[in-house]
């Protein structure tokens, strides 16, 4: 009898699920049809997308769209578009994502849409008053493929007191640089003089504007690897000399910004070159032990001058395959306009639009030393941080293969020649 | 067996031990097996601890190595994971792809193995195993486009079918190996007493079979719950799972750790405290039919 009741209680209890199962599915899918378009945008988890999520009601109440809105951290945001653009999706109208990183490969797989009548059509929006360089980098084969929202330029972020301490100006030079970093490290027992990122890959954008200062740059005019050129292997050897003759005991080379940018915040190190975009972990309180001593400066000059990289890097690009373009590009529009660009860049967040960063307003909430930092280096910058190809990831593997050679005490000038061998042939397969 | 443990400096006797020396040996064993246990524990369970600890500081302490021990505790992280970002939703997703995918696949693949067992039908589970076999990132591409075709993506319809197809052949391969330890001459003595063959299956097979149907499901139940490369390109805003909204806490330009782990917890806590109930089955069932022969 028990037994009896048993199965037919487990038959109905699945066959409702069965029942269930099929009308959830079916009922998924449903998507646009019947009364307001719907536009999918997919963004990266950042403090721009939390900034532009709070005003999307205005945008919504403005067109009559509804936005419907996917959020993923970068590395996760990569998978999504490799494999749904690669399947040809129309699920997605606008994407965010890395210029330097992926914009050449999905530009050349054409996956973004050709925005250049676009970015004419409004005068009030006004094109030109994006900077340069990052537009270079959302341009390819002459055609517009994205609008830049966030840029990033390379400063010295440095301890006040420790320099106050051992009577040294903030570094203006790479041997001002050296020599701060060595008598921090004499003075203070356990800080360290000088931190950086030190993971192969991870390094190699913040190790390009030492690159560009000491007068180098990944591919030269012709387009030919030029990692292993005097100036480049000056550059390495310097970089790598500094985390290992002034860097943290038992330096790791596999850190990334969360660990460099740690040891800085627990007060382990006295000077650190980074992106400003994260200028934020050092300067708030909730996650800084040095938030009212922290300084910055522009990058210090070597023999090239003080040359950092000024990049975008996010913008926003129309999927080729989307059948709302015209709306997605409203989007853009609005997402980009001046006036959000400065409620975000006061948020934290640099943008990409010069009369912002002219308007005082642009910089009110940045810290004086930082505006006036990044201010040099968005006018002399370089457009990028890192080997501009399609297979950016093997590249900076390759190119930050010497970097950590040079720390770990290696020869790093043989370092170079080698990965320098492997980078030309990236360069000749493409 | 019989060989005697080298004397350890850990069971050094202030004074001689008044018992015979025979005891000596089980002593040192017991004083071994504990070091051993506890050592083992504390490496298994340390990072479990680590993460708990975690989530209860704020992150500027996290990074702290004086405060490894020693700290405020803060219940913000759990107030931001549970209220300000609706991880009751993200829980709610998970387990109902969980259940459901688990219900189903236990559904098709119990008679199935039933079917394979009772009538040896060795290449058809061979051809159930390839499923395990291919590599699951190798399927996403040519998944997505089907299913993004048919407009299912984004729905929980595609979810809890892509977790039934690495479920399935676990569950396959687990109840064919338990069936295959169960006596056919049961079923034999049921049919000659008028029971039809699928009336045996049921109502003697089946009820016998309870521990591997629970290994079976729990197994499938926590590969879902855990599952994130699936749910990463196949869910939608509103339907994605726990692993894949952890991401949530780690931005561009800033590392929310506190909550990170915050979430974290609250991911694994429900897993651990289904499989701290339910461990006997799962080690029952995993080694049902291993002595067979």
């Amino acid at each position: 009898m028990k037994r009896h009741s048993v199965v037919r209680v487990a038959a109905i209890v699945a066959a409702t699920f069965l029942a269930a199962g099929t009308l959830t599915a079916c009922s998924a899918g449903a998507s646009d049809d019947g009364g307001a378009k719907t536009l999918r945008v997919t963004l990266a988890n950042h403090v721009w997308t939390d900034t532009i999520k709070s005003k999307l009601p205005e945008f919504e109440a403005a067109t009559g769209l509804t936005v419907e809105l996917s959020q993923y951290g970068e590395d996760q945001l990569s998978d999504q578009y490799n494999v749904k653009l690669n399947a040809g999706t129309d699920e997605i109208d606008v994407m965010m994502y890395r210029p330097l990183q992926e914009g050449k490969l999905f530009a050349k797989n054409g996956y973004l849409a050709d925005l250049s009548d676009d970015v004419e059509a409004n005068a009030d929006w006004d094109w030109s008053d994006f900077q340069s360089g990052p537009v270079e980098s959302t341009t390819y084969d002459g055609n517009v493929v994205g609008v830049p929202i966030i840029t990033e330029q390379e400063v010295l972020y440095y301890r006040k007191d420790l320099l106050a301490k051992a009577g040294l100006e903030v570094p203006t030079t790479m041997e001002e640089l050296e020599a701060a970093a060595k008598a921090i490290k004499e003075q203070n027992p356990g800080v360290a003089g000088f931190v950086a990122r030190t993971g192969k890959s991870a390094a190699v954008t913040q190790f390009s504007s030492f690159l560009y200062s000491f007068g180098g740059d990944f591919i030269d005019e012709d387009g030919n690897s030029a990692i292993a050129s005097p100036e480049a292997k000056e550059a390495y050897a310097f970089y790598g000399g500094l985390i290992r003759d002034y860097g943290p005991e038992n330096v790791s080379t596999d850190m990334s910004w969360p660990e460099a940018m740690a040891i800085f915040t627990q007060g382990q190190a006295g000077l650190y070159t980074e992106a400003d975009s994260l200028y934020k972990n050092a300067t708030d309180p909730e996650t800084s032990k040095v938030s009212d001593t922290v300084g910055f400066a522009p990058m210090p000059a070597g023999p090239g001058g003080s040359v950092a990289y000024n990049v975008p890097s996010w913008a926003l690009g129309i999927n080729a395959e989307s059948a709302y373009s015209a709306e997605a590009w409203s989007f853009i529009e609005w997402a980009t306009s001046a006036k959000l660009t400065l409620e975000v860049q006061q948020d934290g967040v640099p943008g990409a639009r010069q009369s912002v960063w002219e308007d005082p307003e642009g910089t009110s909430t940045y810290p004086a030393d930082l505006a006036a930092a990044i201010a040099t280096s968005t006018k002399n910058g370089v457009g990028h941080d890192r080997p501009r190809v399609i297979k950016v990831p093997e590249a900076r593997e390759i190119v930050g293969d010497p970097i950590v050679i040079a720390i770990t005490g290696g020869d790093s000038d043989a370092a170079a020649d080698a990965a320098s061998d492997a980078f030309q042939g990236i360069l000749d397969d493409e | 067996m019989t060989t005697t443990l080298p004397a350890r400096p850990v069971i050094e006797t202030p004074r001689p031990v008044p018992t015979a020396p025979r005891r000596r040996k089980p002593r040192a064993y017991k004083i071994f097996r504990v070091v051993a246990l506890t050592l083992t524990v504390l490496l298994f369970i340390a990072p479990l601890v680590w993460m708990f600890i975690a989530s209860l500081k704020t992150n500027v302490d996290i990074y702290d190595a004086s405060k490894t021990v020693f700290f405020t505790p803060t219940l913000d992280n759990y107030d931001n994971v549970l209220s300000r970002n609706n991880y009751f939703g993200f829980i709610f997703n998970s387990f109902w792809v969980a259940l459901l995918s688990t219900l189903f696949s236990l559904l098709i693949g119990v008679p199935a193995a039933y079917a394979m067992s009772r009538f040896a039908m060795h290449r058809s589970a061979l051809v159930v195993l390839m499923a395990r076999i291919i590599p699951g990132v190798s399927l996403l591409v040519p998944w997505y486009f089907i299913f993004a075709n048919m407009r299912m993506v984004g729905g929980f319809g595609v979810l809890i079918l892509s977790h039934m197809f690495v479920a399935l052949p676990l569950i396959v391969y687990i109840m064919i190996s338990y069936f295959d330890s169960t006596p056919l001459e049961l079923e034999e003595q049921a049919q000659v007493d008028g029971l039809t063959h699928i009336g045996a299956f049921l109502r003697i097979t089946l009820p016998l079979s309870v521990p591997g149907l629970a290994t079976a499901g729990i197994l499938s139940f926590i590969f879902s719950w855990n599952n994130f490369m699936f749910a990463l390109v196949l869910s939608g805003a509103n339907t994605k799972t726990l692993p894949v909204a952890i991401f949530n806490f780690v931005s561009y330009a800033s590392i929310d750790w506190g909550s990170l782990m915050a979430a974290a917890v609250v991911v694994t806590v429900p897993i651990m405290v289904i499989a701290l109930f339910t461990q006997k089955y799962i080690v029952s069932g995993l080694t049902a039919g291993a002595t067979k022969g």
